[in-house]
């Protein structure tokens, strides 16, 4: 690739030498990714503790009209029975969608 | 020695943290050395940059596709995170000291340095171009890849950056040269 002198000066002055290596940094990189874990898992416990007190508490609220549509989902009629079944589905579908938060670092 | 792909599906398939720093143990001392050169001799930035990259690798590590080379991606996430520090720091200029004139640097100081201080004397888009030529080795295309410039622009990039080392290094050979016939009248 050197075409003159000064392109061979060039080149041998761009080469990387005497690499940083140093233990510190990597333990320091090391440090942070573990305590990212640690946030993340305080968020998510965090979050699933909220989210399985609202759980509770609207199935405590909503105990008496779940037993009666249990109680009668199957007295329905068949359209009726496949609309609750067309709806589970949806919104099973729509938390898989929701939850999948992948984000890319496209070039 | 275990491939950087298989690596990788460690920690992506299990969180296998081990796995992680043999990675960062493989690629610190290229990645630290590119974000040295684009830093133009504030290594503590740039080690701050680094410890970032490589950390938001760890984040994005599931998205990494394998056909690619783990080590330019982990350049691309560098030379943005780059990018990001030098807008937010736009007013305050990173830039190191230039060489100073009269006296031969090249004698006098560590080529390393002298090599990291050079850079500041090209737009950190030439900087980042020249440095995946000559120190990373890499080729125009992959370049291409890291930086998101098109093929023409890299080209361009290197040759313009070149053009002003060159520059800067003839200058200077005629400087000594003048200093040394003064020292010898």
């Amino acid at each position: 690739m050197p075409e003159t002198p000064l392109d061979h000066e060039l080149e041998q002055l761009l080469a990387y030498r005497n690499e940083p290596e140093s233990s510190d940094f990597v333990a320091s990189v090391m440090q942070d990714v573990r305590k990212e874990q640690r946030t993340r898992k305080v968020i998510l416990w965090a979050f699933g503790l909220v989210g399985a007190l609202f759980g509770l508490a609207g199935a405590a609220m909503l105990s008496d009209p779940i037993t009666r549509l249990f109680t009668f989902t199957f007295s329905l009629p068949p359209t009726e029975t496949a609309q609750v079944a067309l709806m589970i589905v949806a919104a099973a579908a729509f938390y898989t969608w929701f939850m999948n938060d992948e984000l890319s670092v496209g070039s | 020695m275990i491939s950087d792909q298989e690596l990788v599906i460690r920690v992506t398939g299990s969180n296998d943290q081990v796995a992680f720093q043999q990675l960062v143990e493989r690629h610190q001392a290229a990645i630290r050395g590119f974000l040295r050169r684009l830093a133009a001799g504030d290594d503590g930035t740039a080690d701050d940059l680094a410890q970032e990259t490589f950390l938001m690798a760890y984040r994005k590590l599931h998205t990494f596709k394998s056909t690619g080379s783990l080590l330019s991606w982990l350049h691309t996430i560098a030379y943005r995170q780059f990018l990001q520090h030098t807008r937010k720091h736009a007013r305050q200029k990173v830039m190191a000291e230039p060489p100073e004139q009269g006296h031969d640097p090249r004698q006098s100081m560590d080529s390393e340095i002298l090599a990291q201080r050079l850079m500041g004397f090209v737009s950190p888009e030439e900087r980042a171009c020249l440095t995946l030529a000559y120190s990373a080795g890499m080729s125009h295309p992959e370049i291409g890849e890291v930086t998101g410039f098109p093929l023409g622009t890299v080209k361009s990039h290197i040759q313009r950056g070149k053009q002003k080392l060159q520059r800067w290094l003839k200058d200077h050979d005629h400087s000594i040269s003048r200093e040394k016939e003064a020292h010898s009248a």
